[in-house]
């Protein structure tokens, strides 16, 4: 089995939230509507001695995933292929709880279809041989997805070049999120999508 | 002109260095940030350069992106630079930073300066372009003043007298001009730290090859040249020009066109001399020369008051002029009393409503483009045209094929290829423009489309290094820089001559400047700053600065849903130290006022911006552009900043960054705009096939 998930350099993201509109214009979401989301963690400090970092917020993949124990009709479920959280449109009915249940603000309701959406790793680009939009767009090379259970993969290269306490993930509610962060360059900031969007130090975090 | 190549703008993509795996090992964005001017470019390159571990120093006052992720931020007070770059120079030459060798033998430093004239005097004056004038030099040995023969010199320091005239060496006189420029003097005009200040000089100093790129930030101050010719001066001093992992280089290029990626002949020997000489603000401004510009504010003033002559008419190519000048409020009077007003755009903006006549033109996705980058040239082409609208390229010469019709002279002249010479006559259509550039190459259009990206030359015969060591064939000497003394003239003295007659920009002798201009950059204090303790500064206690944020390109894209929804309107930065005075909260609408005007935003409390300095997002609102507001008077920048005296003496530069405001909580949001994500919806692409192609000739 293979397991398919995220793991984003945080330093190498430039906050241009990019990868936003490119993941709109390729899967169909509307204003409103996201499937990623980029924040940014602080500043941090007193002027002028401050830090700041990007961080792109996706579906975590997670092993437990909440939205998965949330859904009513089971439209809600992690492909047996690669481990992916996908939504299934027929038997989804757009009640919203697996967006309630889960604690990344990762999951969207598209007003035009009437169905829950959510980061797929844009599997139909996948199918073809390509990388996900939000991948090829990035103009910080921030963004890189694949295998973790394949040692080979670009994914489980960067995790075992990059030092221990330089890997983060977001805080775990339980549902034991898969995406990895690396940041070296600043202090990580243990902070869920919803805490950072109240604090809104920064640009609007929409 | 202190170097004769390009400048290393990130934006303009003309920092080549930053795209490859060079040697670079320290970069200063100095009021640029890659990250929001050009992420998708310049952004992710200097990103790579970060990974790779070259070290960064960000000035600027907000704490950008690229701030964040800088080794060194030093957040400047707006509109101070050349302050802080005069005390980085002052460091450089008092703690023999610089390259020595290298100034004293490639630039003109070393030549003496008549203290009177301010002018370099010459021992043999040159008739040939590819051997420049003989200067002074004092020559140590014989202890006098000594003619020395281009390239080489042996002395850089020291005053001199003889026959009761005081020469200096250029070195000299730009170390007395930076004299006073201690980093604690900097650091108490530019509000910063003096320790921080000096590291970042060591850290950029001691990390050579490098290279200082400026944005457009210093460019909209009354201060601009001084400030170019300062970060010149800082990387030239360092010997970062030509060298591997040196922003400043002139690489080879495809020889395709007149001016970098300028898409139509500009013609400008065919000017007559006596339009050049009436040019408003050419005289007084003559860098505007450059660009073959006129003076904004010289204009605005030539409508309001009809001198030096009436204005009557202003065909308009670009977005939204009014969301883009200073003071916006006076140009909309002086619109008023023009007799027609022609708009020629994508799509309508504010000032279509002041416009007379709409001429459409193409999106970029309806027009086919060449343009070179780095070693490649490649064909931008159409792929879809949708609804009445005309490549702007061909709506011109439509235009003149107009009026020479209806029988004027000038315009019929346009299109005879006798009259034009070596300019391509006027054109039917894009493809003849193309053709024109691609047969210097032996290319049409069809296999430039065909072969795109085309490698004109390998990278390695074009990432030409130390051109000024080659040897010039008639000469048998290095061919140094494209400059009169084919040094790189820090002193730079042209200046003077460029003030007195135009030249080099000008191809007739324009009268003079009422001024000479400064042949070393000097330190002017922003008019209305909130260190005079005037009635302005009372009554405005803020100094605004504005910038730009990674979603929007200059006043385009506010109709983009998926852009707007990010940023549906402007952020007011304001540090919580300094809203505390205000009552002000981060999410509340503010009003932001100058001596000029009123506009709304909304408040972001944030230690990204030091206290008594607001950062602010320029902005117009398409969603209103059928009210009374027509979109540019909610919360547009330029209604805020200032069109008058004073100017830049070289290029006459008004104040868009740095002046003063005040601030007040706002009840609401304007009337009528748009918040909510939903509220873009019907900006929305709505699928369409291809439509009817409509030529009105």
């Amino acid at each position: 089995m293979s397991r398919y998930i995220f793991v984003i350099d945080a330093d190498r993201c430039i906050g241009c939230k990019g990868c936003q509109v490119a993941c709109k214009a390729e899967n169909g979401i509307g204003p409103g509507e996201n499937r990623n989301r980029v924040f940014d963690v602080g500043p941090t400090g007193v002027f002028p001695d401050l830090e700041m970092y990007f961080l792109p917020v996706m579906c975590q993949q997670c092993e437990e995933p909440a939205c998965v124990a949330a859904c009513p009709t089971k439209a809600c479920r992690r492909n047996e292929a690669d481990a992916v959280v996908m939504i299934d449109a027929e038997t989804c009915i757009a009640c919203r709880a697996c967006e309630r249940a889960c604690p990344y603000g990762a999951l969207t309701l598209n007003r035009e279809r009437r169905v829950m959406d959510k980061c797929t790793i844009c599997e139909q680009l996948r199918r073809e041989g390509e990388k996900p939009a939000c991948v090829k767009n990035c103009p910080g090379n921030a963004l890189y997805c694949g295998d973790i259970d394949d040692p080979d993969s670009a994914v489980s290269q960067l995790l075992a070049q990059t030092r221990p306490e330089h890997i983060h993930k977001l805080r775990d509610t339980g549902s034991h999120p898969g995406n990895y962060y690396i940041l070296r360059n600043a202090a990580w900031q243990d902070l869920l999508p919803r805490e950072l969007a109240e604090r809104r130090g920064g640009r609007r975090q929409v | 002109m202190m170097y004769g190549g390009v400048d290393p703008s990130i934006a303009d993509s003309n920092a080549l260095e930053l795209y490859f795996d060079s040697e670079i090992k320290a970069l200063v964005l100095w009021g640029t940030d890659p990250s929001c001017s050009c992420p998708a470019s310049g952004g992710g390159a200097v990103n790579d350069q970060r990974a790779k571990g070259v070290k960064t120093v960000v000035i600027d006052p907000p704490f950008t992106q690229d701030a964040a992720k800088a080794d060194i931020w030093l957040p400047i007070r707006p509109g101070t630079d050349v302050a802080l770059m005069m005390a980085w120079i002052r460091y450089i030459i008092e703690h023999r930073l610089y390259d020595a060798e290298f100034v004293l033998k490639w630039t003109n430093l070393p030549y003496l300066v008549d203290t009177e004239t301010k002018l370099m005097p010459r021992a043999a004056v040159s008739s040939d372009p590819a051997v420049p004038d003989t200067f002074y030099v004092w020559d140590k040995r014989t202890d006098s003043m000594q003619p020395l023969a281009y390239p080489w010199d042996d002395a850089l320091e020291g005053t001199f007298t003889v026959d009761g005239r005081v020469y200096k060496t250029g070195f000299t006189m730009l170390k007395e001009q930076v004299a006073d420029f201690t980093p604690e003097r900097a650091a108490e005009i530019c509000w910063l730290d003096a320790d921080r200040i000096v590291k970042a000089i060591r850290l950029f100093a001691e990390n050579t090859p490098g290279g200082l790129a400026i944005g457009v930030a210093t460019d909209q101050t009354p201060n601009s040249v001084q400030a170019a010719m300062g970060a010149c001066t800082i990387d030239l001093l360092l010997g970062n020009v030509e060298r591997p992992g040196a922003l400043m280089q002139r690489f080879r290029t495809s020889g395709t066109f007149d001016m970098p990626n300028y898409p139509v002949p500009i013609c400008a020997d065919l000017l007559p001399d006596e339009q050049l000489r009436k040019r408003l603000g050419g005289n007084e401004h003559k860098g505007l020369g450059i660009w073959f510009a006129g003076h904004p504010s010289s204009i605005l003033e030539a409508v309001l008051t009809g001198k030096p002559y009436p204005l009557r008419v202003w065909i308009d190519r670009s977005g939204n002029k009014l969301g883009a000048v200073a003071d916006s409020k006076r140009w909309q009077k002086a619109m008023e009393r023009l007799d027609l007003i022609v708009h020629m755009y994508m799509y309508p903006t504010s000032f279509s409503a002041y416009a007379d006549i709409l001429l459409p033109t193409e999106e970029w996705l309806e027009t086919n483009m060449m343009v070179e980058t780095c070693n490649t040239l490649c064909a931008r082409q159409q792929v879809t045209h949708l609804w009445e609208t005309v490549d702007e390229t061909v709506i011109w010469s439509m235009l003149a094929k107009a009026c020479a019709d209806r029988g004027d002279e000038e315009c019929r002249r346009a299109f005879d290829p006798e009259f034009m010479g070596k300019n391509l006559p006027y054109w039917s259509s894009e493809k003849e423009v193309f053709i024109h550039f691609l047969k210097r190459i032996d290319f049409d259009w069809e296999k430039l489309c065909w072969l795109t990206p085309y490698e004109y030359m390998p990278r390695r015969d074009w990432q030409t290094y130390y051109v000024y060591q080659w040897k010039d064939e008639k000469t048998g000497l290095a061919q140094g820089f494209n400059t009169p003394s084919k040094k790189l003239e820090i002193y730079l003295e042209s200046m003077i001559t460029l003030g007195r007659t135009g030249k080099p920009f000008s191809k007739c002798e324009l009268p003079p400047a009422s001024k000479d201009y400064e042949p070393l950059p000097y330190y002017l204090e922003p008019h209305e700053s909130p260190v005079r303790d005037d009635e302005v500064s009372r009554e405005f206690p803020l100094v605004l600065t504005s910038g730009r944020v990674p979603y929007y390109h200059h006043s385009t894209l506010r109709n983009i849903p998926f852009l707007r929804e990010m940023y549906p309107a402007p952020e007011v930065w304001v540090n919580p130290r300094t809203a505390e005075g205000y009552g002000i909260e981060t999410g509340d609408w503010v009003w932001v006022r100058s001596k000029r005007g009123e506009i709304r935003g909304i408040a972001v409390l944030t230690e990204g911006i030091g206290p008594g300095i607001v950062w602010m997002e320029r902005f117009w609102n398409p969603e209103t552009l059928n009210t009374k507001t027509h979109g540019w008077k909610e919360m547009n920048v330029n209604i805020l900043t200032k069109a008058d005296a004073p100017f830049n003496d070289v290029v006459g530069t008004y104040t868009l960054r740095a002046f003063q405001v005040q601030l007040e909580k706002a009840d609401g949001a304007p009337e009528g705009v748009w918040l909510n994500p939903e509220d873009f919806k019907p900006w929305l692409p709505k699928p369409s096939g291809r439509t009817k192609e409509v030529f009105v000739k």
